[in-house]
């Protein structure tokens, strides 16, 4: 068994809930129902107005539309934009590609950099060189993702040409892509790397203080080999979790870097329903973006459960 | 032959504000094949110097004084030269084999890791050494065993494997640091048993660290007693048990239950400021006047060494 | 030295929110000519509008810090309160508690907040409320375990014997163990609070009527400012986050480092 039922259950239920808030919202907000549910870019006469009030439901109690919205859930209909004309799970489905093609190179690479460079930082001894990599990595930290996105579109593309300035669309071959998505890549993996680095650099000081560090060095481990062969393993536990707990951030600042390259993906649709208060395409994202933070969390606690044997026995 | 020298040893701890003199001025010598037990009460510096001999010391620690193997100082050698004696030639089991034990790993990737750090043996090849040491260790499933995570053995079956892992590069010399503390009496037979075949196995020398008098009886050929960092008395182990010389001797033999169970009046000295002259005379039942003012010596009497006025 | 430099810098950042009034050179409302480059008069030049933007930068450290630092003192807070009770009484509560935060934490928090924004008049009170409701989680997990720590030591147990109130062990013998924990949490959600202010007004959804550093490069962004490579107008703000946000961590991340060591 890979996960505990306890777990699972937390995963449903919070599954549960989330989904639920997502009917709730709309509902409660001040405004009018229908806006609230088609966007303020659907203009109507009455009698539409009438119609669509007993196509969607709305005329009937609120009971029988929780259970319609699960329904619809289960078979996909997140509704209708009429911003852009199209169904909303097409439009999340035809986007999300770009989102996930930035995100998952980022939170790969920016594991292993973070996990690698912190681990090092965190065993050799402070000197200048380590202290500058921590300084770098402490700016990084601090500064909101898309923030360092404008410096390096400005720099890069702007000033040097290096890049393209403006966002792509889905024609393009791989190498256009790549270009593309090079300095969106290299921002988010840097920031993602910067939060792993932190915390394996705190875990890999407390890690080598204790015993079985003594005991490594007693087999005749020198060097590096004591922490890659020792330490690492237990060091990156913490980090692990990090990921999962941070994959909803990292995600979202995805989406900012996103709208600052122009890239067509899901950050920039949320950016347009925004300014365009088409509400079904931010609650359609919001699920999905939903959907995505709990499969990643599900993911780390089995990769958790790989690395730590003492977490498989309890399951 | 003397397979190991140590001379005048002496460890400081750098705690500031203060100086925790753990080891004053220790000279100790290992001969081949021969069992040395080192013994005394919890903290008077015998895990000091056996991690020292080793230099596994935390860095605050001041470590002065020659400890000679193979014409070499161990204290002044690179580390990579020594990391190469660790584990090889002089091996250590560890106290506290709950936490000396890498939680995340197998007991067989952990038995097997001196093989493939020095001999550069390959994984399987290994594998199949570690197994046969716990099959002569009388180990119960030997594979099993190769398979689990040390959270799920007892603390009994951890201080074996240690066992097995200090001996599997066939060491010159072993170092056993309170490998019976917190052990029942079965179990306590049982590793005492274990030492014995682990030291027969290749004639290792054996420096044996124990608070346990009757276990260091059982297993030493010699052994040495110390008291807050020094020695205070050297001798074969037969005679020191038939006649302990040195005050303390006797009465730490005195505080066995056999014996009489009768407690050391006074307690521990300091090991920031030491009392001056003789460290144990403000609990000795023998004191001079002297023996507040003036350290004694080492004096050679009836076959062994002792520090004590009474025999100068 | 690190630890040293972000001490100065965090209380420079708090009195220059707290006197803003008395130190900006403008009434950061008042017009002047738009588009300034820097010069005597405005050190960094003035916006779209006219309003200097060094006394926009000043003032505007006010509603970056209290989104900041009040999202921050909420969460700490809430974090608290559920580690504590949940540490401390085990049990049920404990797992009912436990199973509330596992939820939260898988909630994506900024798209929500993108959402009820949409939906409501944004605020920085609502911005502060609704970050500070949602980033309590890894505190009450942090709390929570040193809690369960804490209440095994011995004079915890001999509080219980001499028959002191929960209430009493909890705020009296438990609290005062838990700070060392909480202190680098509290920092290190002040930083993750203010980042997510700044990209929320980058969305438009920050609070016109009191501009933060974040809704000042948002407003540099579409009014031409990157383009006209008028960098002292996107940069300054920019730059004025990554500095509070920088200086407030590395006093998290080194409160962090020594209290290892001193717990070793």
């Amino acid at each position: 068994m890979l996960l505990s039922k306890k777990k699972a259950l937390r995963y449903l239920i919070a599954l549960f809930i989330i989904f639920t808030l997502n009917f709730i919202i709309p509902r409660t907000m001040p405004g009018d129902p229908i806006t609230n549910l088609l966007g303020e870019n659907f203009i109507a006469s009455e009698a539409t107005i009438q119609e669509l009030k007993i196509e969607l439901g709305l005329d009937k109690s609120l009971s029988f539309q929780y259970l319609d919205y699960w329904k619809d859930i289960f078979t996909l209909h997140l509704g209708y934009s009429y911003h852009f004309n199209q169904k909303v799970i097409s439009i999340i489905f035809m986007r999300m590609k770009w989102t996930l093609a930035l995100l998952f190179p980022s939170i790969l690479l920016g594991a292993i950099l973070g996990t690698l460079l912190g681990a090092l930082s965190g065993w050799k001894k402070n000197n200048l060189g380590n202290k500058a990599t921590t300084w770098a990595f402490l700016a990084v930290y601090s500064s909101p993702p898309y923030f360092l996105g404008i410096i390096f579109l400005y720099v890069f593309s702007f000033k040097w040409g290096l890049f393209p300035f403006k966002g792509f669309y889905e024609t393009g071959t791989f190498l256009d892509v790549l270009q593309h998505l090079f300095l969106p890549i290299l921002i988010m993996s840097t920031f993602a790397a910067s939060r792993n680095y932190m915390i394996m650099r705190g875990s890999v000081l407390i890690e080598k203080e204790k015993l079985y560090v003594v005991y490594a060095r007693a087999k005749g481990l020198y060097g590096n080999s004591i922490l890659f062969r020792h330490i690492f393993k237990n060091a990156s536990l913490p980090v692990i979790t990090l990921i999962a707990l941070d994959f909803g951030f990292l995600l979202s600042g995805a989406l900012f870097v996103e709208i600052v390259f122009s890239m067509n993906g899901m950050g920039t649709l949320i950016y347009e329903a925004l300014l365009s208060r088409d509400y079904p395409v931010l609650q359609g994202c919001f699920l999905i973006i939903t959907i995505m933070v709990i499969a990643a969390n599900f993911f780390a606690d089995i990769l958790y459960s790989f690395i730590d044997p003492r977490v498989k026995e309890k399951a | 032959m003397d397979l190991l020298v140590i001379e005048n040893l002496k460890v400081t701890f750098q705690t500031p504000p203060e100086q925790v003199r753990a080891v004053d001025g220790v000279t100790l010598e290992l001969k081949q094949a021969e069992t040395l037990a080192l013994v005394g009460e919890t903290g008077c510096g015998k895990s000091t110097i056996a991690l020292s001999i080793l230099r596994l010391l935390p860095e605050n620690a001041d470590v002065r004084g020659k400890i000679i193997y193979r014409n070499n100082d161990l204290l002044l050698l690179p580390e990579k030269e020594l990391a190469q004696l660790r584990g090889k030639d002089i091996s250590l089991v560890m106290q506290n084999p709950a936490l000396a034990l890498n939680p995340v790993y197998s007991i067989g990737h952990q038995m097997t890791e001196p093989l493939i750090v020095h001999r550069r043996l390959k994984k399987p090849k290994a594998i199949q050494t570690a197994k046969n040491l716990l099959e002569k260790l009388h180990f119960k499933g030997p594979s099993n065993a190769i398979r689990a995570y040390p959270f799920e053995m007892s603390g009994g079956m951890k201080q074996r494997v240690l066992i097995g892992i200090s001996v599997v590069l066939s060491p010159k010399i072993i170092i056993a640091d309170e490998p019976t503390k917190g052990l029942d009496d079965r179990l306590r037979e049982m590793v005492l048993k274990e030492l014995r075949l682990v030291r027969e196995m290749n004639r290792s020398s054996m420096i044996f660290i124990s608070h346990d008098l009757n276990a260091a009886r059982e297993i030493s050929d010699r052994i040495a007693v110390m008291y807050a960092g020094e020695i205070l008395e050297s001798a074969a182990t037969q005679e020191f048990f038939k006649e302990p010389l040195h005050p303390y001797s006797q009465a730490l033999l005195e505080s066995l239950p056999e014996r009489g169970f009768k407690p050391i009046p006074g307690v521990s000295p300091s090991m920031i400021q030491p009392p001056r002259g003789c460290k144990f005379h403000p609990r000795c039942p023998d004191k001079k006047e002297m023996c507040s003012k003036q350290r004694p010596d080492f004096k050679r009497t009836k076959n062994r060494d002792v520090k004590c006025v009474l025999y100068s | 030295m690190l630890n040293r430099f972000g001490l100065v810098l965090v209380v420079l950042f708090v009195l220059i929110a707290i006197l803003a009034d008395i130190i900006s050179p403008h009434d950061p409302w008042d017009r002047f000519e738009p588009y300034e480059k820097p010069n005597r008069n405005h050190i960094l030049g003035t916006n779209d509008i006219g309003n200097d933007i060094l006394s926009e930068l000043i003032h505007g450290s006010r509603a970056s810090l209290i989104v900041g630092i009040g999202a921050a003192i909420i969460a700490t807070l809430l974090g608290l309160l559920v580690g504590l009770f949940s540490g401390y009484f085990k049990g049920a509560l404990d797992e009912i508690f436990m199973g509330i935060t596992d939820i939260f934490l898988m909630i994506p928090r900024i798209p929500l907040i993108i959402m009820l924004a949409a939906f409501l008049k944004s605020s920085i009170w609502l911005i502060m409320l609704a970050l500070g409701l949602l980033w309590w989680t890894s505190t009450a997990r942090v709390v929570r375990s040193r809690t369960l720590q804490v209440r095994e030591m011995d004079y915890v147990a001999s509080a219980k014997c001499l028959g002191f109130k929960n209430r009493h062990i909890i705020f009296s013998d438990i609290l005062p163990n838990i700070f060392p924990v909480v202190v680098p949490k509290f920092m290190l959600t002040v930083a993750t609070a203010m980042i997510s202010e700044a990209s929320l007004s980058f969305l438009g959804l920050g609070d016109p009527s009191m501009k933060s550093w974040g809704l000042m490069i948002n407003f540099a962004l579409i009014k031409g400012g990157l383009v006209n490579e008028m960098w002292w107008w996107y940069l300054s703000p920019g730059l004025c986050i990554i500095l509070f946000v920088y200086s407030i961590v590395s006093l998290g991340f080194s409160f962090e480092e020594r209290k290892k060591v001193n717990l070793r």
